[in-house]
């Protein structure tokens, strides 16, 4: 599965040194802190570089525990949801050996089929031995992980099905080609979309839990900086990375400390109903607005390393969380131009 | 073979904060899947398959009630209804069946998520199963049956696009759900959410004396529920319900009768009483009104109950709160296999459509909608001028292979994108589909092996080969390009215009086509909605459309140029229609020349450059002495089908796209 993950034969570009786009920076970061966030959509017009702080990410992720020599990388610790295999070598009593990894990004192309992103019938197993197994997909690799797409809002139709189907439980259910199977599927959803191609599905958008939007940095002392360390990198990957280890290794260290730290943050009952009052205020659909606003404001508290949620980081986190669920009337902009008439 | 499931914590029933419809008819449901299902339609994020998980969890752990079958939108036919055993075919020669999705959900509970986004043949497949309580399998040299008794749920989006009036009419029940507006209840809906993404168990076992005390009231109901009895009086309030609300077949009385019996027995009682008939006819009646937009219940009362309406609901709310526990009665019986009616049973040797590959089952006029035309009652919805019937936009068999499949014209997805739904022995495009072909190879492998040499353990001959047939959900893209300015509204064309639209949506929304619409007004043009599937959204768009302005038919034409780009940019083998409802006038150019010459060379180049595009020009200039006739030039221009004003019956429109398709 090497193919689906980045596995550079030289460094990619640190994350420490991409300029500005701060947003999206802590968009990315408060996932990492809280993957139950469920994930971030980057908006923005072509050559805003969306895609490069994604791939850069990597660079910055934890380490997890994962199962050793399992697909779907099962979490020994969480009993409650491991792979059948690792299941019911458990229920035998055999302890399960774990190793230490990072979390992965992998990436779900846009010509993906969907037999390849759900799994599908091993063909080679089939013909050898006459027998059915099942050949885990691109969700099996994206557990517990992140899961990117490159212009998300092309994805063919049934793809998306799939992913909706998949984050609702966190569990891929395939029943498919004589294949009866289920596995974890728990991931976050990072994807990066050109709104002028096209709005996303109102239900996919939905299953992203944080949206930026990102312009083109319009700074000029920040253009050059951008343009210098690029052609830097390009010149010697090696050395410019080890120019900014010191800062990643840092941020990591932020980021960890925001994860450990995470379970002692602390929001207040007035911060709960704020929180419900923004979300009913906005007119978003359902419930899922309120229950993220609350993890992704704990998240930033966090990042910065305080115990206690307060108006501020509940204020950036609605930023975050509302604007892309906002009921959009349709013709929004028709009424923009004439009499407001629809409620 | 392998049936593996993964675990994962469920939130319990009982922890569901407020969205008492949606849980008390899958309550009902259990209680008596005689029923026959619940339709949960909400926006995203109201817990709809929370609700359902966390039911069947419940009832699994509590009443010992089998798991809850999941039907995935990818699964294939032949997981559903079952096939030949590959395994067992090639490893001892026999012909054995493994049983589907339907065999498992066989005494419990089949939920279908989006299930409106569910490939039509399946839910098919699915709700004749569940009408009948069997499943019939004939196919792969295989027959069989076997019984398949469950009570169907599912859920849907109406956002995503609509189902069928046909296979909405076969859930016994449907709630709509909303966001809770009341503070205090999202606070604690956010702080129990939160709790159990933290540490499942504390909520969990939080709870665990509520469910405990709701389930055992679900059993003594289902107890109690085979001996309640309706008055004869009210069984005539249920008719009178259901034709005071213009519901026409049996499926609602009987949905209603059911459901209150239901009711009557999670409130303890063996008699049905007004309250209960009040409590569920709006869940039986939501999705069977014949209306677009969803109906606004509850039905309209005979006068003689009208004074108990308040005291009933209170008190009924109160029951559902406080959860008294019903008289004891003892019936080891129940209903818990759900009976099925069994007038309902159709004919089964219709029902084993192998390859219906290019026949259309939906072909037929839809009588649902025909029926709309001589409803007064719809006035109200569609007050933008009377739709009528569509006959169904179907094309000859499509001999041409292309990707974007809807209902419209069934032809398949070509290239290996889209979904998987069956498998034929057709050899078109060699995208082999390994499963079929193993199950057609599998009763031959014992007498093959005897006689061919192969390192492999399957012998795999040219005539077992099977292609996967893969449909795409969406249909022919419809791009309406609108004239919204004020030439049109000064002659009420725009009325005629709109009934003309909302005609042809509503084929759309049938075909599962999408639709987008692009209006041009003041001084530029926008995309009013855009590619959608939710034709809810664009006949409420079109029908709210504002009048007044200028004419910028250039603008307007430009944006549909852009659209069309992205569309085919995203599926380059698709045949999008475009319908554009304009007299033709231009007054409000891009450059300095004459607008109105502006508009027709950009129409020329427009035509140019879209060659996988269909135009319909229809002219919305008011019929009298004195015409332009300038949309004629545009459409000759475009290369369009054109529409004279006086043929501007909305019925035309649809007849040249049914000439199109
Ligand atoms: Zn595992």
């Amino acid at each position: 599965m090497h193919h689906q993950t980045f596995i550079a034969d030289r460094p990619g570009f640190p994350f420490s040194a991409i300029v500005g786009q701060d947003k999206l920076k802590m968009g990315l970061f408060l996932n990492v802190i809280n993957p139950t966030i469920s994930g971030l959509l980057i908006r923005g017009e072509k050559g805003t570089a969306k895609s490069t702080a994604v791939r850069a990410l990597a660079d910055i992720l934890p380490s997890i525990e994962v199962v050793k020599g399992c697909p779907f990388q099962c979490d020994p610790n969480a009993q409650a949801s491991l792979c059948f295999q690792c299941q019911s070598r458990a229920t035998m009593g055999e302890k399960l050996e774990s190793v230490k990894r990072k979390v992965k990004v992998v990436e779900l192309p846009l010509s993906a089929t969907e037999d390849r992103v759900v799994g599908t019938l091993n063909m080679e197993h089939a013909l050898k031995h006459g027998e059915k197994k099942f050949e885990p997909g691109i969700l099996a690799a994206a557990h517990r992980g992140i899961l990117y797409i490159d212009e998300v809002n092309l994805l063919d139709d049934h793809v998306v099905d799939v992913l909706l189907d998949c984050a609702a439980m966190g569990v891929n259910t395939v029943e498919r080609e004589g294949i009866s199977f289920s596995h974890p599927a728990k991931f976050t959803l990072v994807g990066t979309m050109n709104p002028e191609e096209g709005e996303l599905r109102p239900q996919l958008q939905d299953r992203f839990g944080l949206c930026v939007q990102v312009e083109g940095i319009t700074d000029p002392h920040q253009r050059v900086a951008i343009v210098k360390r690029r052609a830097a990198f390009e010149a010697d990957p090696f050395g410019f990375t080890k120019q900014f280890e010191a800062e990643s290794v840092q941020l990591s260290q932020q980021i960890d400390a925001a994860i450990h730290n995470y379970g002692d943050v602390v929001a207040d009952d007035d911060i709960l109903f704020d929180i419900a009052r923004l979300a009913i205020e906005a007119g978003v659909d359902g419930h899922r607005s309120d229950i993220v606003m609350l993890k992704t404001a704990k998240a930033v508290a966090a990042f910065h390393n305080r115990k206690q949620v307060s108006m501020d980081e509940v204020a950036e986190a609605a930023s975050l969380v509302l604007p892309h669920r906002m009921r959009r009337l349709p013709f929004d902009d028709v009424l923009n131009m004439g009499s407001k008439k629809v409620g | 073979m392998q049936t593996r499931g993964t675990r994962t914590d469920i939130y319990p029933f009982a922890a569901i904060a407020g969205q008492s419809q949606m849980k008390l008819a899958l309550i009902l449901n259990a209680i008596l899947p005689a029923i026959g299902g619940v339709l949960i339609r909400g926006h995203k994020g109201t817990a709809k398959s929370t609700a359902v998980r966390g039911l069947a969890q419940l009832l699994k752990s509590q009443n010992g009630d089998a798991s809850l079958t999941e039907l995935p939108l990818c699964a294939t036919e032949d997981m559903v209804v079952g096939a030949i055993d590959m395994e067992a075919a090639i490893k001892e020669g026999k012909k054995k069946f493994q049983p589907g999705l339907l065999k498992r959900a066989n005494g419990g509970m089949l939920y279908v998520d989006e299930v409106n986004l569910l490939d039509d043949h399946l839910v098919e497949c699915i709700l004749d199963a569940a009408e009948t309580g069997w499943n019939r399998v004939e196919r792969e040299g295989l027959r069989t049956s076997h019984a398949a008794r469950f009570s169907l749920v599912g859920s849907m989006n109406p956002e995503e696009g609509e189902l069928r009036p046909q296979l909405l009419d076969r859930f016994g029940l449907s709630v709509q759900v909303e966001g809770e507006t009341d503070t205090a209840l999202r606070v604690e809906l956010m702080r129990r959410r939160e709790q159990f993404d933290n540490n499942p168990g504390e909520i969990i076992s939080g709870f665990i004396t509520e469910s405990r005390s709701m389930s055992e009231r679900i059993e003594q109901a289902r107890g109690l529920a085979p001996k309640v009895t309706v008055p004869s009086h009210l069984l005539k309030f249920v008719a009178e319900i259901a034709e005071v609300n213009n519901v026409a077949g049996h499926r609602a009385d009987l949905a209603i009768e059911r459901a209150a019996r239901a009711h009557a027995a999670w409130c303890g009682r063996d008699v049905v009483v007004v309250a209960d008939i009040q409590a569920v006819a709006p869940m039986a009646l939501l999705h069977r009104t014949r209306e677009q937009a969803p109906p606004q219940i509850p039905p309209s009362l005979p006068p003689e109950d009208s004074e108990d309406n308040a005291k009933d609901n209170s008190q009924q709310e109160k029951e559902e709160q406080s959860a008294p526990n019903p008289p004891q009665e003892e019936n080891s019986e129940a209903s818990k296999s759900g009976p099925v009616d069994s007038s309902d049973t159709p004919d089964a040797s219709d029902e084993q459509t192998t390859d219906n590959d290019s026949i259309n089952p939906d072909e037929k006029p839809d009588n649902t909608t025909a029926e709309k035309e001589d409803s007064p009652k719809e006035e109200h919805v569609f007050k933008v001028g009377a739709p009528f019937s569509v006959k169904p936009l179907v094309s000859d068999t499509d001999r041409h292979r292309r990707t974007g499949s809807g209902r419209r014209s069934r032809s398949r997805s070509a290239n290996k994108q889209g979904r998987y739904i069956k498998s034929t022995s057709r050899r078109q495009n060699g995208d082999l589909a390994l499963d079929a072909t193993l199950r057609a190879a599998a009763p031959f492998q014992k007498s093959r092996r005897e006689t061919m040499a192969s390192t492999m353990a399957v012998h795999i001959r040219e005539s077992d080969i099977r292609e996967k047939i893969r449909q795409r959900r969406m249909g022919n893209i419809l791009v309406f390009v609108v004239d919204g300015s004020g030439s049109m509204g000064a002659h009420k064309r725009m009325v005629e215009t709109k009934a003309a639209v909302l005609s042809v949506l509503m084929d759309a929304y049938q075909k599962r086509d999408q639709v987008a619409v692009i209006v041009f007004r003041g001084r530029n043009a926008v995309i009013a909605l855009p590619p959608t599937s939710s034709v809810e959204l664009a006949s409420r768009m079109l029908t709210d459309m504002p009048i007044g302005g200028r004419t910028p038919l250039s603008a307007g034409l430009g944006r549909m140029s852009d659209m069309l780009t992205q569309i085919h940019r995203k599926n380059p083998l698709s045949r999008p229609i475009a319908i554009l409802l304009t007299d033709g006038k231009s007054n409000a150019a891009l450059g300095e020349g004459p607008a109105h010459l502006e508009a027709i060379a950009l129409a020329g180049k427009v035509a140019q450059h879209h060659r996988n595009v269909r135009f319909i020009v229809v002219d919305t200039e008011s019929p009298g002495a004195i015409r332009l006739r300038l949309a004629q030039k545009l459409a000759s221009a475009l290369n369009a089908s054109y529409f004279e004003p006086e043929n501007l019956r909305a019925k035309e429109i649809v007849n040249v796209i049914k000439e199109i398709v």
